[in-house]
């Protein structure tokens, strides 16, 4: 017993400490600058309390991003589940053996792509004189839609290539998932003529609710990551209906005009909203799978 | 009625097939088209209708290949990378192996706090860290930046390697014991081997996950230590007459090391979802 106890603190003391000190680390650092009037390349900073927050809060280009993060969060969040669950049903109806196998290996390429990649080839099909998308299109109506310079579509766009790669990457998984239930409530269920979307409805979607749930919270957290898209394909525009938080604390903190301290108020903000939601809601989402 | 009913069946089959095409089109038709530009001149490119015929060239490729740029980024992403994965590796397999095997309250509190650091907003790790590699001299340097990507590989390696761990069976290990092997002989010899695939598996998401990392690099590199994301999402963001067969090329090579481990991927997916 003392053996393992051994073990345990030789295998886990080393790893928890630089991961500790990795995050523990630009944490404390962004808190301080926040509370600070740094910027690049100018020497002497003082600590200015609370400025950098106050600022923030009547600042319009801030409001306007936590809008557009927000609304990128509900579109690839929704989209990327329906899609999965859509296409996994579709796979799981219509394929079998080999067929399936190979799809599914076809189906997680676009989320092995770098998203610089995918944002990349989006871009191109977008592409109004070129883009094979308006191909079609030009030749119906006569003229392209500038898919990422308008203003309705442009935040959508983008988010087709984030769907792309996550909604056809999960069906994957909901298609294993589907593999595993039991085959008796689906037959049960085509004895009493249920048509196919019922049998799906009230049966194999109740039984992967708890999976579900999880694939929706790992969706969640990763849309977070929604930078390197909107930089290839729009850089925030047109104007800044594309500015996300992240993508506004970058130009504020590096581009622009390398107001780190305000970027850094901007930081702890987001990190302050991301982990207490997301503590809150992996913890609920926990006590009710064990219950 | 029965052919009624047949009829309704082949409908809806039909149905079901051509959703299924337009699926798979929806999925692979983005990569193919980017991979046929990549080996077109521009002339073939630039047309009024899309030209799915043409007479190859390589010519992209050479450009890309041998921009001193692209070969600088090459370098700083594989020192880097690999480098983080290994180190990634070498501390989060074991960390994954006890925390598998402890089940007390403070393995749950453990995990969660690796999970958790999943939760963090990238640019609020880069903002601050920026600044504090210059303020070290450390900014621009591969060193940093490798420093920077353990933080990713460290705790996605530990996170997915528990479930690899789990699914040794207990048995195996028991009976190991009994033999009158030492822990650490249990775990090198016995749980490790049988975790392999699995293991292997977590180290090759890792990789991705570091090898595509975009905003971290951008923030914390300029020239010495830029990866080959930046180097490429620069080719992008090229002018109005902008060469698109070296644009396609350059992103088809960043895409090259991901899609070789499409298959591990796949088998790991596999296995990770079996009951």
């Amino acid at each position: 017993m003392k053996a393992k106890s051994h073990i345990n603190k030789v295998f886990l003391g080393p790893p928890l400490l630089v991961l500790a000190i990795l995050a523990l680390v630009p944490t404390i650092a962004a808190i301080v600058i926040s509370f600070q009037n740094k910027e690049l390349g100018r020497r002497g900073t003082s600590f200015v309390g609370f400025d950098n927050y106050i600022s923030l809060f009547s600042d319009r280009r801030f409001s306007n991003a936590m809008k557009v993060s927000l609304q990128w969060e509900a579109i690839t969040v929704i989209g990327t589940m329906v899609v999965a669950v859509l296409v996994a049903i579709l796979l799981f109806e219509t394929t079998r053996g080999r067929t399936r196998a190979i799809l599914s290996t076809l189906l997680i390429i676009p989320v092995l792509l770098p998203r610089v990649t995918a944002a990349f080839v989006w871009k191109f099909m977008f592409n109004p004189l070129l883009g094979v998308i308006n191909y079609p299109i030009k030749e119906l109506t006569g003229k392209p839609i500038e898919f990422l310079s308008n203003i309705e579509t442009a935040l959508l766009s983008v988010a087709v290539v984030d769907i792309w790669q996550w909604g056809l990457f999960f069906a994957v998984i909901l298609l294993k998932l589907l593999e595993t239930l039991p085959k008796e409530p689906f037959e049960a269920a085509r004895i009493d003529k249920a048509r196919t979307w019922e049998i799906y409805a009230y049966v194999a979607i109740p039984m992967l609710a708890a999976p579900l749930i999880s694939l929706t919270f790992v969706k969640m957290v990763e849309s977070l990551r929604s930078f390197d898209l909107i930089y290839v394909m729009t850089r925030g525009g047109p104007g800044i209906v594309t500015e996300t938080l992240d993508m506004y604390a970058f130009s504020q903190g590096f581009v622009e005009s390398g107001r780190i301290s305000y970027a850094s108020a901007m930081a702890v903000l987001m990190l302050l909203t991301t982990i207490i939601t997301f503590t809150v809601i992996f913890k609920w989402v926990r006590k009710w799978q064990n219950a | 009625m029965g052919a009624q009913m047949a009829k309704r069946i082949t409908l809806g089959t039909i149905a079901a097939r051509l959703a299924l095409v337009c699926v798979v089109i929806f999925a692979v038709f983005p990569v193919i088209w980017t991979l046929l530009n990549s080996f077109k001149e521009v002339v073939d490119i630039v047309t009024p209708t899309p030209k799915l015929f043409f007479s190859p060239t390589l010519e992209n490729f050479q450009y890309v290949f041998e921009r001193p740029s692209v070969r600088l980024g090459l370098t700083n992403s594989g020192i880097v990378v690999f480098s983080s994965v290994v180190i990634g590796a070498l501390f989060g397999i074991p960390a994954a192996y006890a925390l598998a095997h402890m089940k007390s309250r403070m393995g749950e509190e453990i995990k969660f706090f690796v999970l958790s650091l999943r939760f963090l907003p990238p640019v609020a790790v880069a903002i601050p860290l920026m600044s504090i590699y210059l303020d070290l001299g450390l900014y621009d340097t591969r060193l940093s930046l490798t420093l920077t990507y353990v933080l990713l590989t460290l705790s996605t390696i530990i996170w997915l390697s528990i479930p690899a761990f789990e699914r040794v069976p207990t048995n195996i290990e028991e009976a190991a014991r009994l033999d009158g092997y030492g822990p650490y002989a249990v775990f090198f010899l016995v749980a490790l081997p049988v975790a392999g695939p699995s293991l292997f598996g977590a180290i090759i998401f890792s990789f991705i996950l570091v090898w595509n990392e975009f905003l971290i690099a951008l923030m914390l590199t300029t020239s010495e230590a830029k990866t080959l994301p930046i180097v490429a999402s620069e080719f992008t963001l090229l002018g109005r007459n902008v060469p698109w067969g070296i644009l396609n090329a350059s992103v088809i090579v960043l895409s090259i090391p991901p899609l070789i481990f499409l298959g591990v991927l796949s088998g790991f997916l596999n296995r990770m979802f079996k009951k």
